[in-house]
């Protein structure tokens, strides 16, 4: 479904941040994208939500190569795609419902049944009394929550997360992993930027590992492998 | 929830209309609208005062094309002056010499109290009393104003009265309607300089604003909005700034122009007796904000749409 082909990507006229990047996420995928800080993580979820275009390789996404498109066929393609931003980037003036409807409405669906798909996602999340909430009146677990909702509110196809358990506790973060994973069994591809190694060892997914902006991919280990590092590793 | 509604308050239906961007939050917007005020007001005025213009420009050329006037002075060419009597021979002979010229329709001698009523503004009432001679004034009317019936009729003049003048207004008309083409032109140029005025302020604001919410149009664009889907946000936030200041510029545009005509008609100013704007031109006045509108609205679209076409 989404295939990077020696992809390359360099800021202005600095050092490529990205060399030579090459994967393929499977329809109904779930990967993690992990390595240290400066790796290159945030540099490749922009090129996959079409923040940025590259400066070298060939992407292609739901079959069409992007490299030849217009600005304007970018359009349906990017909403095909939701993302939870590390920063959430929720617009401060609109409350928590209009946060998440965003999406339908820049798709054009009638009011109606934004009402309903909103009012129903936004309950399943924990947030139906916060539905007229300002963002910045919520927690940082509550905002996170709308981000998602917001993400996920269109069923898109790609779902791209950065680092969305970085300033969280363990027990929300996991929970959110949870809920990835039911997205994922409903037919979302998943690819979550994270370098929490507890979680990536909890959960079993393919991990593509940037390091220095060279991408390698590692398959999921093994429970019994999985046992034997754990028990190994602890003195 | 006061502050979810953060629609606008002019449009009842936009009311309910949020947007997506926080536009109508925030100042420098009351700047933008005293100017398209400012401009609208200035727009009716150039746009009345052009209308007055026109008016003034066909009232005093209506009736002076095909016509000319043939004066005969009490003074002589040697210097004396004739009587009375002499005037209105000469003034009669003329006339009967006129009769037999082709292109000539009408031949009117002007008697002496229509000479009296012409000058009596500028000379007063007392010429006419006495024996102080009067020039005699001939109204002709032509089919055409060719040269040759312009020449027969100077021939025929000079033949009977070498001192008498031929006037076919041509000089006076050319000089009001080059005048009237000159505060026209003005009028013009004024309406150019309101309008890239308009355009240069709706377009600094919108790219402000643009450059303010740079970080929610790109969320935007990231979420899938088109182009049109942005740039309408701006439209209409421009549009509804630019009505608002419209309508403001033209109801004080409508009572300065209410109150001049009401002092021109108090100080007896008859350059333009009983000047009126017609329907249309009332109806081309209200259309000024409109045109405001029109301008913000395009300004607008055209500079997001520019700035848009950066983003990947
Ligand atoms: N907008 C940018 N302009 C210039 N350099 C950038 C920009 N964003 C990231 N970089 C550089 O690209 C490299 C990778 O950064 P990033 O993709 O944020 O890594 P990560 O998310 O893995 O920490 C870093 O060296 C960073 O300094
Ligand atoms: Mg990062």
């Amino acid at each position: 479904m989404i295939r990077y082909d020696h992809v390359g990507l360099r800021y202005g006229i600095g050092p490529e941040v990205l060399s030579d990047v090459t994967f393929a996420l499977e329809p109904g995928s779930f990967h993690f994208l992990t390595g240290p800080s400066g790796a290159g993580k945030t540099s490749l979820m922009s090129l996959l939500y079409l923040g940025r275009r590259p400066t070298r390789g060939i992407i292609t996404m739901f079959g069409q190569a992007i490299g030849s498109m217009s600005r304007e066929q970018l359009v349906p393609i990017r909403q095909r795609i939701g993302v939870v931003f590390q920063d959430f980037r929720l617009l401060n003036h609109l409350s928590a419902f209009d946060n998440v409807a965003l999406p339908l409405r820049i798709s054009g669906r009638p009011e109606k049944e934004i009402r309903n798909n909103v009012e129903e996602l936004m309950h399943w999340v924990g947030l139906g009394d916060h539905m007229n909430a300002l963002p910045n009146t919520m927690s940082g677990g509550q905002q996170q929550r709308i981000a998602i909702a917001r993400a996920v509110i269109t069923r898109p196809r790609l779902l791209l997360a950065d680092e969305p358990t970085g300033n969280l506790d363990d027990e929300i973060g996991f929970r959110l992993m949870h809920l990835f994973e039911q997205l994922n069994r409903m037919g979302t591809t998943i690819l979550i930027a994270t370098h929490n190694q507890v979680m990536m060892d909890s959960f079993n997914h393919t991990r593509l590992i940037l390091d220095k902006g060279h991408l390698r991919v590692e398959q999921p280990e093994t429970p019994v492998a999985l046992r034997d590092k754990i028990i190994g590793g602890a003195p | 929830m006061k502050l979810k509604k953060g629609g606008e308050r002019v449009l009842g239906k936009a009311q309910k209309r949020r947007y997506d961007l926080p536009l109508n939050k925030g100042s420098g917007t009351g700047f933008l609208v005293i100017l398209i005020a400012l401009m609208t007001f200035l727009g009716m005025l150039a746009l009345a005062s052009s209308f007055a213009l026109s008016a003034m420009t066909a009232r005093w050329s209506s009736g002076l094309e095909n016509r000319l006037t043939i004066e005969i002075p009490t003074r002589q060419v040697d210097g004396s002056l004739l009587d009375k009597k002499g005037v209105f021979t000469l003034t009669r002979d003329i006339a009967n010499g006129l009769h037999g010229i082709p292109g000539i329709t009408n031949i009117h001698v002007l008697s002496e109290e229509e000479i009296g009523k012409l000058v009596e503004p500028w000379l007063g009432k007392d010429l006419l009393q006495g024996d102080f001679p009067i020039p005699g004034i001939i109204a002709v009317e032509t089919s055409d104003m060719e040269s040759r019936t312009l020449q027969n009729i100077h021939g025929k003049i000079k033949t009977v009265a070498p001192h008498a003048r031929m006037d076919t207004h041509e000089e006076w008309l050319n000089d009001l309607l080059r005048f009237t083409g000159a505060l026209n032109l003005a009028a013009i140029i004024l309406a150019l300089v309101i309008g890239v005025t308009m355009v240069t302020a709706v377009g600094g604001a919108v790219r402000s604003r643009l450059a303010i919410h740079r970080a929610e149009v790109e969320l935007l664009h990231l979420m899938g909005a088109s182009d049109r889907y942005i740039t309408r946000q701006f439209q209409r936030h421009s549009l509804i700034l630019a009505l608002r200041g419209g309508f403001i510029g033209a109801v004080f545009g409508a009572l300065f122009l209410v109150l001049i005509g009401w002092v021109a008609g108090q100080m007896g100013v008859a350059i333009l007796p009983d000047f009126r704007l017609d329907p249309v031109q009332m109806m081309l006045l209200a259309m000024i904000p409109l045109v405001a509108g029109l301008i913000a609205t395009v300004t607008a679209r055209w500079t997001v749409t520019r700035v848009l076409t950066t983003f990947p």
